[in-house]
């Protein structure tokens, strides 16, 4: 299949909102997490240290048509904005996006560039953060 | 340290001593299982020079950095990373951070972290609400 077949199909995934994944935020899940950054405050036995809502829903969802695309996955950045605290007993909400898809020419070939959108909600039905992440196929 | 909150100031720095144990432990509690961060062939396939740290450690990392120096003074408003290298483990990894601004409680901040060499392999931004 030529890359750019492959290219508009991963495209036609833009703006659809996937199927939203809830989970608890444990308390033994937020030990395991601190203790593998390695970070000791205590805080964290309680709340979510900033990168942990990674860990209750994944930042970008499987693409079929994306594993066409190169031979791997990089990536490319992160951005979190955090609206109100996430703490032991949390029931956090995750609903996830593509948000754009774009081509670029690297060093070493093409590379594709894949955006994904997160917003996580409480129990409350409030925001909590946004997460903004950047896959790259190389 | 109430008040010396100022732009241009280096805030205190953070060595993390990754080892291939930690990018297991990262991989189960964060639940991403791309094998380029635990199986050298696999890596090695993919034309990386061997297993190499999850971005998203890294970004712990500077988490963890820009929290131990907000401690309870404020609150992390929004926090972004840009991989910009790589970085393999029984490697010091430093993480340092600057005040690029201040405007009353809303603090901006520079991050990154540096390889062995010194070479900036991950860059980023935060904001910061004081009080």
């Amino acid at each position: 299949m030529a890359a750019t077949d492959v290219v508009d199909r991963i495209k036609a995934h833009i703006g659809k909102t996937q199927k939203p994944v809830t989970a608890t935020v444990e308390a033994g899940h937020l030990k395991r997490f601190a203790e593998a950054i390695g970070d000791p405050n205590p805080r964290w036995l309680e709340e979510a240290p900033p990168t942990f809502l990674v860990a209750i829903a994944p930042t970008s969802y499987h693409l079929d048509e994306a594993e066409q695309y190169g031979k791997g996955w990089l990536n490319g950045g992160n951005r979190f904005e955090y609206l109100e605290p996430v703490k032991v007993g949390d029931r956090i909400t995750a609903t996830g996006k593509v948000g754009d898809v774009y081509e670029k020419s690297g060093s070493s070939g093409n590379l594709l560039f894949i955006i994904f959108e997160t917003e996580y909600t409480n129990q409350h039905g409030h925001t909590v953060a946004r997460l903004r992440g950047t896959a790259i196929r190389r | 340290m109430s008040s010396a909150v100022k732009a241009g100031e280096e805030i205190p720095e953070l060595v993390k001593h990754p080892t291939t144990r930690q990018l297991v432990q990262y991989a189960g509690a964060s639940g991403d299982f791309y094998e380029i961060h635990y199986d050298q062939d696999f890596a090695r396939g993919v034309n990386l020079p061997g297993v190499i740290l999850h971005g998203l450690l890294k970004a712990g990392y500077l988490g963890q950095l820009l929290t131990d120096w907000i401690g309870d003074r404020g609150t992390l408003k929004s926090f972004e990373v840009s991989y910009r290298g790589i970085d393999v483990p029984d490697k010091p990894y430093r993480c340092r951070g600057r005040i690029t601004k201040v405007d009353g409680k809303d603090v901006e901040l520079e991050v990154w972290g540096e390889d062995e060499n010194g070479q900036k392999t991950t860059l980023g931004s935060a904001t910061v609400q004081l009080g």
